[in-house]
């Protein structure tokens, strides 16, 4: 297509400099020398709604690089964080990876957190042959993203396995389920049903983001026999509203829920009500563990939960891992990660199956009691 | 009944903002598009004053209606009477930049945790097999006390009449030497103080969270409007309607078949209005005339 656009001499002149400027500070990108450092790219949500996870994993990413490079680096090399905010959006996230890939260079992409940001990110990665891996996305969609893409947090279709496998223990038959309208729940609730059987699930409605008034389903629902409640919120606030105004009505049944319930949020504004709660999630790490001290004499208590930090901080351990052994082609840090047997790090000792999935990380079974999350059991699935 | 009940707590808090919505809306002509932020308000000051400081609840109610009629008063002076003699348009835009700085102030004074006026679960009663929280009684009671006493003043005392004179012509009123401009004042920041009840309410009911203002806005001027312009009556019975209808769509089995899922409980109950509106486009309560 013709350009009709004419510049006046003067931008004209402005642009021309401009793009000899561009010329310039590319001409400066020179092949990396053995002793430059290695950079790593970063991706995930550094403000925003989500930026209490961002940020606490990018401190987690900070203090494994700290320790490599404080003990020498990988073969003689330091490493490079280079840092972008994708604020939890699609678009954001793509960008970043172009800048990160074409204009850094860098040899792997930590990120990112949220599956949209991770998902945006990956055919970028995957035509560069860039490794990319998340400590958070969930999404069973991440899985199909590419060869060139891992994570080393479990796929939530995992946590729907572990939740059926929870309700079939406990001879929960007949279920109720009230979930709040975004991808992540409805794709768990689809991916549930798949789970259990057929005529399992006896109550299910889906209502919007931030509804707070559920006192007419919970009517409906005392008119029901139903064995087991799944309040299936994105956020605390949905799923401990249900439930107050559930027992508000008399409703005893007991509760289960997963992970995005694992919050101070869940029990504050629960209260009692929320007191005997079940709830399918990560391990926590815990502040006078080891990971925990030595994370806490570096960086201010987090935002968001110290679990976050030890998956940023595992993410980077494997990749350097990766380079250490293989270097820093992306094609055979790729068939290193697939190869992998294991990787012994804070969160567990995990490798990956054929889709980049991580193998090896359980869940925990929390209860609630006394306000406090007490993990019940660990609970394995294949 | 447990749906009566129901549609009850609900209408209450609709019935308190959208109330002083319509008098605005009659006196002024104005639309003020940060409501839901002066109700949030007036509801995280309360939570402040009783959680954070340990007042009685009585006391931080009372500094929540105070610092509500504040925050409504300094909203009137600032972005509403510069402008609205110009434009009735103008305050739309000047109240869409408040709503705006306002989400800004509340995430960064209370952040985005929600907070809860009284946490855990209510003191229960069962009347006639309906199961109602003391406390939401108590809030039912209150508003529709207070409903009365707006009951009161408007039609059987002087000042009423004033008020009703304004709504219904302020330059009539003026040349009878009623001061409309000082009654205009005075009735924002009445609006601005039935909405920090509003906002009280929510806080008692279930939790604060800053993303509630707008939602809360745009409910309060489907009664508003459904009630018939500026009508005070109307908005308050329809802002019952509304939430009985939000009720009755999700919790009745139509024709012993269905149920309407639970995602269209809002658009159900507005489309029902709107096909009334169809029918009667002053209002369900309108009349050519306008009366507060």
């Amino acid at each position: 297509m013709q350009n009709h656009l004419e510049f006046p001499p003067i931008l004209m002149k402005k642009a021309l400099s401009f793009v000899s400027l561009c010329a310039l500070a590319l001409s400066a990108c020179q092949p990396a020398g053995d002793n430059d450092p290695i950079k790593i790219g970063f991706i995930g949500p550094l403000t925003g709604d989500v930026a209490s996870i961002g940020t606490t994993e990018l401190s987690g990413a900070q203090l494994k690089i700290e320790e490599i490079n404080a003990a020498g680096g990988i073969n003689g090399r330091q490493i490079e964080l280079i840092v972008e905010d994708a604020r939890c959006t699609g678009a954001d996230a793509a960008s970043a990876a172009q800048k990160l890939i074409h204009v850094d260079k860098v040899v792997a992409i930590h990120g990112g957190e949220c599956s949209g940001e991770t998902l945006a990110a990956a055919p970028i990665a995957e035509e560069a042959g860039v490794i990319l891996l998340s400590p958070a996305s969930s999404s069973p969609d991440v899985a199909e993203a590419g060869d060139f893409v891992f994570r080393n947090y479990p796929n939530d279709a995992l946590k729907t396995i572990a939740m059926a496998n929870y309700l079939e223990e406990q001879g929960f038959n007949k279920i109720a389920v009230i979930t709040e309208n975004t991808d992540f729940t409805i794709a768990f609730l689809e991916s549930l049903r798949g789970e259990v059987a057929e005529d399992a699930i006896i109550f299910s409605e889906i209502v919007e983001p931030g509804t707070k008034d559920f006192r007419t389903l919970i009517t409906r629902l005392k008119d029901m026999e139903f064995d087991v409640f799944f309040p299936n919120g994105q956020t605390p606030v949905f799923s401990a509203t249900v439930v107050k105004q559930m027992r508000e009505q008399g409703l005893e049944q007991p509760v289960i829920t997963h992970d995005t319930a694992d919050s101070v949020d869940y029990v504050e504004v629960g209260g009692e009500s929320v007191e005997g709660s079940k709830i399918i999630s990560i391990p926590s790490i815990t502040d006078d563990s080891e990971f925990g001290s030595t994370f806490l004499a570096r960086f201010d208590t987090p935002a968001a939960s110290l679990a976050w930090a030890a998956y940023g901080y595992d993410a980077i351990g494997v990749l350097a891992e990766a380079i250490a052994e293989v270097g820093t082609d992306g094609a055979a840090m790729r068939d290193y990660l697939y190869g992998l047997k294991a990787y012994n790090g804070v969160i567990g000792t995990f490798s990956f199956d054929e889709n980049g999935d991580v193998v090896g990380v359980t869940y925990a079974l929390k209860d609630i009691q006394d306000g406090e999350f007490v993990i019940v059991s660990d609970i394995t699935v294949e | 009944m447990q749906l009566l009940a129901n549609a009850l707590i609900a209408g209450s808090l609709a019935a308190l903002i959208a109330g002083g919505l319509a008098l605005v809306y009659g006196t002024l002509g104005v639309f003020n598009l940060a409501l839901g932020q002066m109700v949030l308000i007036g509801g995280y000051v309360t939570w402040w004053l009783h959680q954070s400081l340990g007042l009685p609840l009585t006391v931080s109610i009372i500094g929540g209606l105070v610092t509500g009629s504040l925050v409504s008063w300094l909203t009137f002076e600032l972005f509403i009477n510069p402008f609205y003699k110009r434009h009735r348009f103008l305050p739309l835009v000047t109240t869409i930049s408040l709503s705006m700085i306002l989400d800004a102030v509340i995430l960064l004074l209370f952040e985005e945790r929600p907070l809860s006026i009284l946490p855990g679960a209510k003191h229960m009663l069962e009347i006639a097999g309906v199961r109602i929280g003391q406390e939401h009684i108590i809030l039912i009671l209150l508003t529709i006390l207070l409903l009365a006493i707006f009951a009161y003043v408007l039609h059987s005392t002087p000042f009423g009449r004033k008020i009703r004179a304004v709504v219904q012509n302020d330059h009539a009123a003026m040349s009878l030497g009623i001061r409309a401009f000082a009654m205009h004042r005075l009735i924002f920041i009445l609006s601005g103080v039935l909405a920090a009840c509003g906002g009280i309410f929510i806080g008692i009911d279930h939790s604060l969270t800053p993303v509630l203002g707008f939602p809360l806005t745009i409910k309060a001027y489907a009664a508003v409007i459904a009630g018939g312009k500026g009508n005070f009556w109307g908005a308050i019975v329809c802002a019952y309607l509304i939430a009985l209808l939000e009720q009755l769509a999700i919790g009745i089995h139509w024709f012993g078949a269905f149920y309407i899922p639970a995602g269209y409980q809002q658009t159900v109950a507005l489309l029902v209005i709107i096909i009334f509106l169809l029918f009667r486009p002053d209002g369900i309560f309108g009349s050519s005339s306008r009366a507060a």
